[in-house]
């Protein structure tokens, strides 16, 4: 019971504060995952303390979830000291692996590749902990995401591979994109545990992370989980809609936070009253979050040539 | 397991420069458990160049692992692997086909520390080969001119075997990405070491031969051909100083800069493309700190390397025309 | 007649080999094919066998030394007590194999 309000409460944080990023008008370039909080935060319900979450540049979301404190990634996202890595990372580029998120690298596939060194060096260690690593229908087409399930799969590495299929890959349809039924099938080439399922079902996505972070865990080798999910937005804060207002329209109302707001309502879990005290305090932090980023200074400018080397 | 024999203590440790690779990368494995060996090859088999003979023995499956045929993967594990702390040597058969591998050594090792702003680092080293030795236009490129302008990344290049030794160790012992390059042609051979143990650091050039009258800049095998040279001028009676810069990124400035002051000419000599090249690199900040002095610049011509021996040897830079670019810089 | 064996420049680019092992004393005969010695180059192994009889005489160069192209390994005779002679020697013939 309280876990489904957490995990609600975590959805409707990644929607309202990536919202309050995206109505500043200095909000830089962001990549936002709005339809796609179900598989955030599902993944991360399947994830521990030992665990490192690494993603593509959608990574707001996704970090969110892992427990990124939302005060310093929007500090980071608004390029202020106050950052979780100074501000000088950016949506693209920021890690806390403190927080379990081992950080995003947003060159599309090249970050699987880093993902399995990660899970290399746990492997090594005999570390209690697994990598996961989250990337969209895009990098299903890429050469390093196969380079890097072979590899994992030879060395049986403790990877999950997730993809969070949102459909598009800026404006190319999944299906243009990628010949495979699913794209979890992919996995299966390789001898992983594969599944695919319903990316707007919270329930589902976390029933099945867990399921297949639990197979890594006990050391059976990667495992590849594909959900299917929807973007709300265009591509980037920078990309124009290529969809029509109709189509768009009918993508919010399969709306994977309001969904899951239905299902604990009919289930007698969830009051109306405590639904609306759960989106102002979503709201109500993300503010914070967005004055502790305003209260941040910028770097200093002679800060450019510092930690090259 | 040894893959040297043994030798006696009387006479002088020499080795190939396989071995001296091997000695070092032995030593450094023994020394930090954190070291990985990896990439095409390194196994059982011992490298494509014996370069790590008995390294798979002494250290076992887990530290030593063979790669499939996936340069961009090899790379991105090994930058990977050394962000989770380790300390990976991953090997590419050919700098050409470290182009693969661009992403994770260039998007992401290289700028791990400056984006972390410190909290994390990639001590990875990406140890190839390059140089013409009639493999064709794909297997042939020393394309370290690239690589130099990339911040957050170190480049060496031993010519000989005892550097190779020394800059491999500060190699894996470096807190950031290191791309060590060898040549094909400097393979066969031998070279003296210290029989104890020692680094070559970073950003240290070494004077191969002084000489008053002109300042020949060089690495890899191209120091031998600038020896060569030197040798056959040193009968005219141009006195050549041959600086061997071992390591590319970071520069010797000083060592340049003091040659350059004392010979007041310069030939920069690399065989990869002038354009953006080292020498030009090496000749503008000795010229930023001492101001203009004639220069020439010998490298390959701007066109592939063909495995064609007639084209190969045309394109690639040799001795005849080191002594004729330094006649014309000396004598006018 | 007295022969001497040389480091053949048996792989290009070599110009200087170590001496891996010998497979034969001073005083023993060699017929033509007969194995004898290895020299070892950054990658590959020369085998160096007789290319006709001879008795070797004596070995110039130990296990694990280094010689480049050209030098003077060993010295062979046609027969086991001949006296060496003042000036030159010319060469063995041999036959060398890399693998």
């Amino acid at each position: 019971m309280n876990e489904a309000i957490d995990n609600l409460r975590a959805m409707l944080l990644i929607r309202a504060f990536e919202d309050c990023l995206a109505a500043r008008k200095d909000h830089g370039f962001q990549l936002l995952s709005s339809g796609e909080e179900a598989v955030s935060v599902g993944l991360a319900s399947a994830l521990n303390e030992h665990d490192q979450l690494l993603t593509g540049g959608r990574s707001i979301g996704p970090a969110l979830a892992r427990g990124v404190k939302p005060e310093r990634l929007m500090a980071e996202l608004l390029a202020r000291t106050g950052g979780v890595n100074r501000g000088r990372a950016g949506r693209g580029h920021f890690s806390d692996i403190d927080a379990g998120f081992f950080g995003a690298h947003a060159v599309v596939a090249g970050n699987i590749t880093i993902a399995a060194g990660v899970a290399l060096g746990r492997k090594l260690e005999n570390h209690p902990g697994i990598v996961a690593i989250l990337f969209g229908d895009g990098a299903s087409a890429a050469g390093a995401l196969y380079e890097t399930l072979n590899i994992a799969a030879l060395w049986k590495l403790p990877l999950l591979f997730v993809c969070n299929n949102n459909q598009l890959s800026v404006s190319t349809a999944r299906e243009a994109s990628n010949a495979a039924e699913n794209i979890s099938d992919i996995g299966g080439v390789f001898g992983m545990w594969t599944k695919s399922v319903d990316g707007l079902d919270l329930p589902a996505v976390s029933e099945t992370a867990r399921t297949a972070a639990d197979y890594v865990r006990a050391g059976n080798g990667p495992a590849f989980i594909e959900f299917s999910s929807i973007r709300l937005r265009s591509h980037s804060t920078t990309a124009r809609e290529t969809r029509k207002r109709d189509e768009l329209a009918a993508l919010r109302l399969k709306c994977p936070i309001e969904r899951e707001i239905r299902r604990l309502q009919d289930a007698g879990l969830l009051g109306q009253a405590q639904t609306e005290a759960l989106r102002d305090e979503a709201t109500q932090r993300a503010e914070t979050a967005m004055q502790f980023a305003d209260a941040s200074p910028y770097p200093d400018p002679s800060e450019v040539l510092e930690h090259v080397v | 397991m040894s893959s040297e024999p043994a030798q006696q203590e009387t006479k002088p440790l020499r080795l190939f420069f396989r071995e001296a690779v091997a000695r070092a990368v032995r030593e450094e494995m023994a020394r930090d458990p954190k070291v990985l060996l990896m990439g095409q090859d390194v196994g059982s088999f011992g490298g494509s160049y014996r370069e790590f003979d008995g390294v798979y023995g002494e250290f076992g499956p887990d530290r030593v692992r063979d790669t499939p045929v996936a340069e961009p993967a090899s790379v991105g594990i090994a930058a990977g692997v050394a962000a989770a702390g380790f300390r990976p040597l991953t090997v590419i058969t050919y700098m050409d086909f470290l182009m693969l591998g661009f992403d994770a050594l260039i998007n992401y090792a290289a700028k791990l520390r400056y984006k972390s702003a410190g909290k994390l680092t990639a001590p990875m080293v990406v140890k190839t080969t390059a140089g013409a030795q009639g493999q064709g236009v794909a297997h042939s490129q020393c394309i370290e001119a690239w690589l130099i302008s990339v911040p957050g990344l170190a480049v060496v290049a031993p010519s000989t075997p005892a550097d190779a030794y020394g800059l491999m160790k500060s190699a894996l012992r470096h807190d950031g990405p290191v791309v060590y390059m060898d040549h094909k042609k400097l393979f066969p051979t031998p070279g003296n070491l210290d029989r104890e143990e020692h680094v070559v650091p970073f950003g240290k050039a070494a004077i191969r031969q002084e000489g008053t009258d002109v300042t020949l800049t060089c690495h890899s095998y191209m120091v031998r051909v600038a020896l060569q040279a030197a040798e056959a001028l040193a009968e005219e009676g141009i006195s050549v100083e041959v600086i061997d810069l071992r390591s590319l990124a970071p520069l010797d400035i000083d060592t340049l800069v003091a040659s350059v002051e004392k010979t007041g000419k310069l030939l920069t000599l690399e065989e990869g493309q002038v354009t953006c090249g080292v020498g030009v690199e090496v000749a503008t900040r000795i010229f930023e700190a001492v101001g203009y002095r004639p220069w020439k610049r010998l490298g390959a011509l701007p066109a592939p390397v063909s495995s064609n021996p007639v084209l190969e040897a045309e394109c690639i830079p040799d001795a005849e025309q080191v002594i004729e670019s330094i006649r014309v810089l000396v004598r006018g | 007649m007295f022969y001497q064996l040389t480091v053949p420049a048996a792989v290009p680019g070599v110009e200087e080999i170590r001496i891996l092992e010998w497979h034969g004393e001073p005083g023993e005969a060699f017929e033509s094919g007969d194995l004898i010695v290895e020299l070892e180059t950054h990658k590959a192994v020369v085998e160096v066998r007789a290319g006709q009889a001879g008795v070797l005489r004596e070995i110039k160069a130990e296990e694990g030394d280094w010689a480049e192209i050209g030098v003077v390994l060993a010295m062979f005779a046609d027969s086991a007590d001949e006296a060496a002679p003042d000036g030159t020697a010319g060469d063995l013939t041999v036959e060398f194999e890399v693998t």
